[in-house]
């Protein structure tokens, strides 16, 4: 374990701290060492503090942990982090209790034939998955097994490593449930997978269906907030009012799903009136002619019927835009409405990139920027040998030829028709929320094989035959975690506290043992160390610096305003018309596409989005979190305030939700801050693993009311296509 | 969010039986100055205010859980004389000496020196006091905080302590209960008193704000209506006003059963009272102005 | 001596409940004792509405209703001027639950005893610590310090941006609000 110990004087010193008699008690409520701590005075002396990084979501915060004698006592946002810029978030406080959660997978975890799980030893459980991945391999080839993975620092190369080794292209992200349709619809237009709005400088900046607030990242928040005060225009283009709204100027509402039909007609706008960079257009992109000629039909008029938003005030924010420009961008959005959720995500995520580029904001001041990135470079073949390059093509880069990460789902169908035959899951929770849940666990279960690591009993885990404990990240150290940046960056997750369940193990050493009961060992005879050590030496940096830093930055590759980027899309241009989309069953040009359903009669689109208390499906469980959560009963439901009237539905009734999926009671909030075709329920609830005793049965779950149905060419879940009907229950 | 409000069925309980236990005291003390003779009626008054009391007491720390994981802290309670619930526990433990000293004499088969009826009598008018004075300095609620809530608990106590004694006499001694008729007399008047002071309070508490307003209407039509129109005004003051009423003209008529009945019904009315006060009073940071 | 106080900024307060987990964990609170609690308030009709989130917790009332009803002597106006409850005398009676204005107080399920914002009791140190929520809030809606120093940055933001108690006099609160 790494750590600086430093005196108790200048612990309270260096923080600022806060150690009075009573909040001595200390940080975490883990009885054991709470009582240990709770009459501290100035009897236990080491204090010392480890950098390391948040595993509350994938922004990964890093933080300084202060622990007194091996206990975590309190965790400070890291100035130096580029994500945290010193300030966590709620769930980066509360998740820290995770490792000493009570609900833990403590033991490896096999599936008998009553479907129970009884814990086993490692050796069964390595040496029973790897004769199974053995077997399939012989018998269907390595490409019948996949392997699923949000990505980490260390899971994201152990998890790829172990699948190369295997001979398997097959390794997929959340992507598809997440940003797949997004970064794949913009990487067609500009080479890159996505673009950094440079809101705090912008004269103006356009969000759609983005909330810094809510799904939240601390930088980017405080980056609004410094733009609200710095008079900057901030449209918030939503179907609800969202907390995001306090730094904001405008709520423009939309009708769900129509999005790429108002980004056609800023389009339409900015090129048919000339107000477009002419000249930057003309150096950049290919296919602007068919763009030009095609958006002519998408006016304002047209968009205001399909989004609900007025024709002047689509116009009006195409000439706003026009003039900040080249200070101002559409932001790229995360998952939101390009990222998975309709039909027309991809479209949508096309249409965004072309609006920027017509403004030529690429790179610019206070518009879109492509910020550099520095990855660890060769190693030495000798200690770190490469795996051969899996000789199939990944499962579903047929079907879904412009998925950049592949499509998870896509997999899944794959299973589903029997060439699929094992399933690896590490720190994703696939079945809890990546399409419909029932469906998921019924493929993943049908498999000859299936594997989950994970710290708790998700839905995916108690889908499947084996379930490995891994380690918390607060228990365990792992690869360097670069990141792309003004000034490009890497960060390191380092060990802060002892491993609470000696049975668990750090993920490097879970893929490590599997790799080697798989017959592949000869890949991975390295320790985790010396390759975090090999990879940071190849960029120059000390390992040892890195961890006590907890940060460092690549000052040489900082990024500056107004160069040209280096276009990465097949025709080196920006790309008005893509060919590639094209062949995938695509207009060249980005195209009005109808949203998979519509919402008719009284039925309601149901739309989901993050609460800044929760992460996916794995926060519920929190009991801080989900203390909150009932205190504020944020499970309800919102509908739109003239409809429920209309239904005579009151605030805090009880509704009940209901399509040909599911139906499911839940309390009802009656608002006008959502339009009046959705219902929004949030998405971190209605976990179904009674294992998870704080978050079982607490809420609903949108994904249960989903059908299985992917995006076509690009195979996200399309979330949002999914319409309900609600009614009051009595009492 | 959901106001919860912060005491509950224990302290409403608490609050009723102090209340009972001062108001049969001065019931008992009154019978054995007019009634010398109706021996169960005065007896039963000096064993129910001891006993009722403690029992009251005894929910308190129940409900004070931090207390009731360290007894010895609640001589804590003494500290701070500027605490109406300090000066409760002053009275309530002088009331429960002088009582338990009274059950005790009449257990002895001693007579209970009047002047020990004065003091008690005394006291229990105080605790009677208190117990609206608790709720009505606390500014945070409306319904508690008026002048009309101490005075409506001390009448209401004092009515459902002669209630509580009226009805052990109609049960262990009924020839004893027909003479009580100065008693009785006195007694039919409170539900009218009360009922006139409610109807001031909750007049004068609905135009005190916004949460004020909201209480009245939880109590008037909403949540708690039931409770209040059916418990607490037909059962606790109407009905037993009615019965009084009607067996005074007819007298005789089954006068026992109806008797025992009026006099459950104050007893009901009563604690639904203070379970009303107690849980439907909001306060006033859920809606006034400055939020 | 300095008078302890804070200014909370509604207009920059997005409602992440930061400042309540960032309270509950650094100070080792159960996952039911939120020394901050929030209201909410929409405005406006569909589509034209603002909505405010007031976090509130305890004001370090210098009349504090709860230290002048708490029968025990447990809550009092420690000598720096910040409320305190001395978790040792609490008996949980609750009266200054009901007595306090803000509704700030919680009962510790576990002790049964009654607590609160605790200032992160600043001043047992030397003066120079820093409160978790404050600390902890992403958009630096909260600034904590001492009243009497004019010098000080919260002195001169109450003063720069009007910042008042929320409920005016009542109870010389020492939390003010920007709204
Ligand atoms: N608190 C929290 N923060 C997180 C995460 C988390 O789990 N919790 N996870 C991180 C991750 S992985 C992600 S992907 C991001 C997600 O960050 P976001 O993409 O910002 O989050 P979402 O909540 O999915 O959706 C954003 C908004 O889209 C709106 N929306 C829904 N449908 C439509 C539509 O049809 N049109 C428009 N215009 N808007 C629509 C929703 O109302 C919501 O306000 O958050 C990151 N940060
Ligand atoms: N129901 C629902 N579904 C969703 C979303 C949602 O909000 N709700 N959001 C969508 C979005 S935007 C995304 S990005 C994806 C995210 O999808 P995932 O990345 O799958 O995220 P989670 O659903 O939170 O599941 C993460 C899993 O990793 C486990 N885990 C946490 N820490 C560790 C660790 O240290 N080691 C290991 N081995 N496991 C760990 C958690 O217990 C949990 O089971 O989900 C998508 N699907
Ligand atoms: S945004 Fe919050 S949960 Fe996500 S990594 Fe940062 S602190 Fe952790
Ligand atoms: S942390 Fe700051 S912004 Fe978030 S809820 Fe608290 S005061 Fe508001
Ligand atoms: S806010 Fe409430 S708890 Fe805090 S000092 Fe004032 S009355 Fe007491
Ligand atoms: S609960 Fe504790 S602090 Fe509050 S009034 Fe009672 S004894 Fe005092
Ligand atoms: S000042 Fe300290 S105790 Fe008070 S709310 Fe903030 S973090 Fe909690
Ligand atoms: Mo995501």
């Amino acid at each position: 374990m790494s750590g600086n110990a430093i005196t108790r004087r200048g612990f309270l010193a260096g923080t600022a701290g806060v150690i009075g008699a009573a909040g001595l008690a200390g940080y975490m409520s883990f009885d054991a060492w709470e009582r240990a701590y709770a009459d501290d005075s100035d009897t236990h002396g080491t204090v010392s503090t480890v950098h390391s990084t948040c595993n509350g979501c994938s922004n990964k915060c890093g933080f300084t942990a202060y622990v007194v004698d091996g206990k975590l006592r309190k965790l400070i946002g890291d100035e130096r982090h580029p994500m945290a810029k010193g300030k966590l978030c709620a769930r980066g406080y509360a998740y820290a209790e995770i490792a000493y959660s009570k609900d833990r997978l403590t033991d490896p975890l096999k599936k008998n034939d009553k479907g129970q799980f009884e814990a086993i030893s490692w050796e069964q459980a390595l040496s029973e998955i790897g004769a199974k991945v053995q077997q399939i391999v012989s018998s269907d080839g390595p490409g019948a097994l996949a392997m699923v993975q949000d990505p980490r620092p260390s899971g994201s190369y152990y998890a790829k490593r172990f699948m190369s080794a295997l001979g398997s292209p097959n390794v997929y992200t959340h992507g598809a449930a997440c940003y797949e349709s997004r970064e794949s619809g913009i990487k067609q237009v500009i080479g890159a997978n996505s673009w950094t709005s440079d809101v705090a400088n912008a004269q103006m900046t356009i969000f759609i269906g983005r909330s810094y607030a809510d799904g939240l990242r601390p930088s980017a928040l405080m980056a609004m907030e410094k733009a609200h005060e710095a008079g900057s225009h901030i449209v918030l283009v939503d179907p609800r009012f969202t907390n995001s709204q306090k730094f904001a100027d405008e709520w423009v509402p939309i009708t769900p799903g129509t999005d790429l039909a108002l980004v056609l007609a800023l389009c339409q706008v900015v090129t048919t009136e000339d107000l477009y960079d002419a000249d930057y257009v003309a150096a950049n992109s290919v296919g602007f002619d068919e763009f030009r000629e095609s958006i002519a039909q998408y006016t304002p008029r047209w968009a205001a019927e399909k989004t609900g938003i007025d024709e002047t005030t689509i116009k009006r924010l195409a000439h706003q835009m026009a003039q900040a420009a080249p200070a101002c961008s559409i932001e790229s959005g995360w998952r939101g409405p390009s990222g998975c959720q309709y039909k027309n995500s991809g479209e949508l995520a096309r249409a965004v990139a072309c609006f920027n580029a017509l403004l030529g904001v690429y790179n610019q001041k206070g518009g879109a920027l492509l910020y550099p990135s520095v990855s660890a470079g060769k190693l030495d073949e000798g200690k770190f040998p490469s795996p051969p390059k899996p000789q199939a093509a990944q499962v579903g880069s047929d079907e879904f030829p412009l998925a950049v990460d592949g499509s998870a789902l896509a997999a899944v169908k794959a299973a589903s028709e029997g060439s699929v035959k094992g399933f690896f899951f590490y720190n994703s929770n696939m079945v809890g929320g990546y399409s419909n849940p029932s469906y998921l666990a019924q493929v993943v279960s049908g498999c000859d094989l299936s594997v989950c690591v994970d710290v708790q009993m998700s839905e995916t885990a108690a889908a499947c035959q084996y379930v490995l404990p891994d380690t918390s990240y607060l228990e365990r150290s792992e690869l360097p975690a670069f990141a792309g940046g003004a000034v490009p960056s890497v960060s390191m997750r380092t060990q802060v506290i002892d491993v609470v369940h000696p049975n668990t193990k750090p993920v490097d050493e879970i893929f490590t043992e599997l790799a080697q009961a798989c017959g592949v060992g000869q890949y991975f005879d390295f320790t985790m160390d010396e390759l975090a050590a090999a990879q940071l030496a190849s960029v120059g940096v000390d390992v040892d610096a890195a961890r006590q830093m907890g940060t460092v930055y690549f000052n040489d590759k900082a990024f500056s305003y107004g160069s040209t980027p280096n276009w990465k899309t097949p025709t080196g241009k920006i790309q008005f018309a893509s060919d590639a989309c094209k062949k995938a069953g695509y207009e060249a040009v980005p195209s009005w596409i109808e949203p998979d359903v519509m919402p008719m009669g009284n039925e309601l689109r149901l739309i989901e989005a993050k609460q800044p208390i929760h992460s996916h499906t794995m926060t519920a469980n929190n009991e801080t979190l989900m203390g909150i959560t009932k205190k504020y009963d944020l499970t309800r439901a919102w509908i739109n305030r003239s409809f429920a009237e209309n239904l005579g539905i009151a605030d805090g009734d009880t509704i009940e939700v209901s399509n040909e999926k599911y139906t499911g009671k839940i309390g009802v909030h009656v608002t006008d801050r959502i339009v009046p075709g959705a219902l929004y329920l949030p998405s971190a609830y209605g976990v179904t693993v009674e294992d998870q005793h704080t978050a079982y049965g607490v809420g609903l779950r949108p994904a249960d009311f989903l059908a299985f149905k992917l995006e076509p060419g690009y195979g996200s879940a399309m979330a949002h296509e999914v319409c309900v009907t609600v009614k009051k229950v009595n009492a | 969010m959901q106001f919860e409000p912060i005491w509950g069925v224990p302290i409403a309980l608490y609050l009723f039986l102090a209340g009972l236990g001062g108001g049969a005291f001065i019931a008992s003390a009154f019978v054995h100055w007019k009634n010398p003779d109706a021996e169960v009626t005065r007896k039963a008054g000096h064993f129910i205010a001891p006993v009722v009391v403690a029992v009251g007491l005894v929910l308190l720390m129940l409900d004070a859980q931090g207390g009731f994981h360290h007894p010895l802290r609640f001589a804590l309670l003494l500290h701070n004389l500027g605490s109406v619930m300090t000066w409760g526990v002053i009275f309530l433990a002088a009331f429960e000496v002088i009582a338990l000293i009274a059950a005790i004499l009449e257990i002895v088969k001693r007579t209970v020196p009047m002047w020990l009826e004065v003091a008690g009598s005394v006291f229990g008018v105080c605790v009677g006091a208190y117990t609206g004075c608790l709720l009505g300095v606390v500014k945070t609620f409306p319904l508690w905080n008026n002048a009309i809530l101490p005075v409506l608990f001390l009448v209401s106590a004092i009515s459902t302590g002669i209630a509580a004694v009226i009805l052990a006499s109609l049960i262990a001694a009924p020839e004893e209960a027909d003479k009580l008729d100065d008693l009785k007399g006195f007694h039919y008047w409170l539900p009218v008193v009360e009922l006139v002071l409610v109807v001031a309070m909750l007049f004068i508490v609905n135009s005190a704000g916004e949460a004020a307003h909201a209480s009245v209407t939880s109590l008037l039509s909403g949540a708690w209506a039931p409770a209040f129109w059916l418990g607490f005004v037909i059962i606790g003051l109407v009905g037993p006003t009615l019965v009084e009423t009607y067996l005074q003209r007819a007298k005789g008529a089954n006068e026992r059963a109806l008797g025992i009945g009026s006099e459950a019904g104050v007893l009901v009315g009563g604690y639904l009272l203070r379970m009303m006060i107690v849980m439907a009073a909001l306060p006033i940071t859920l809606t006034v102005a400055w939020l | 001596m300095a008078r302890y106080g804070m200014l909370i900024n509604t207009k920059k307060c997005v409602g992440c409940y930061t400042c309540v987990a960032a309270c509950q964990r650094q100070n080792n609170l159960l996952p039911s004792e939120q020394f901050i609690r929030f209201e909410e308030r929409e405005t406006g009709t569909y589509p034209t509405l603002s909505v405010e989130t007031i976090p509130l917790q305890c004001m370090h009332c210098e009349d504090a209703p709860c230290a002048a009803v708490c029968p025990t002597g447990a809550a009092h106006i420690g000598t720096d001027g910040i409320v305190q409850v001395d978790q040792g005398r609490c008996i949980g009676c609750k009266y200054c639950m009901a007595a306090c204005p803000y509704q700030v107080r919680v009962v510790n399920e576990e002790t049964g005893t009654v607590d609160k914002c605790r200032f992160c009791t600043v001043s047992a140190n030397d003066g120079t610590a820093m409160c978790s929520c404050v600390e902890a809030c992403p958009t630096g809606a909260r600034i904590f310090g001492d009243l009497d120093d004019p010098d000080s940055e919260i002195s001169k933001a109450i003063a720069e941006l009007n910042a008042q108690p929320i409920a005016g006099d009542l109870t010389k609160s020492k939390v003010f609000y920007v709204r």
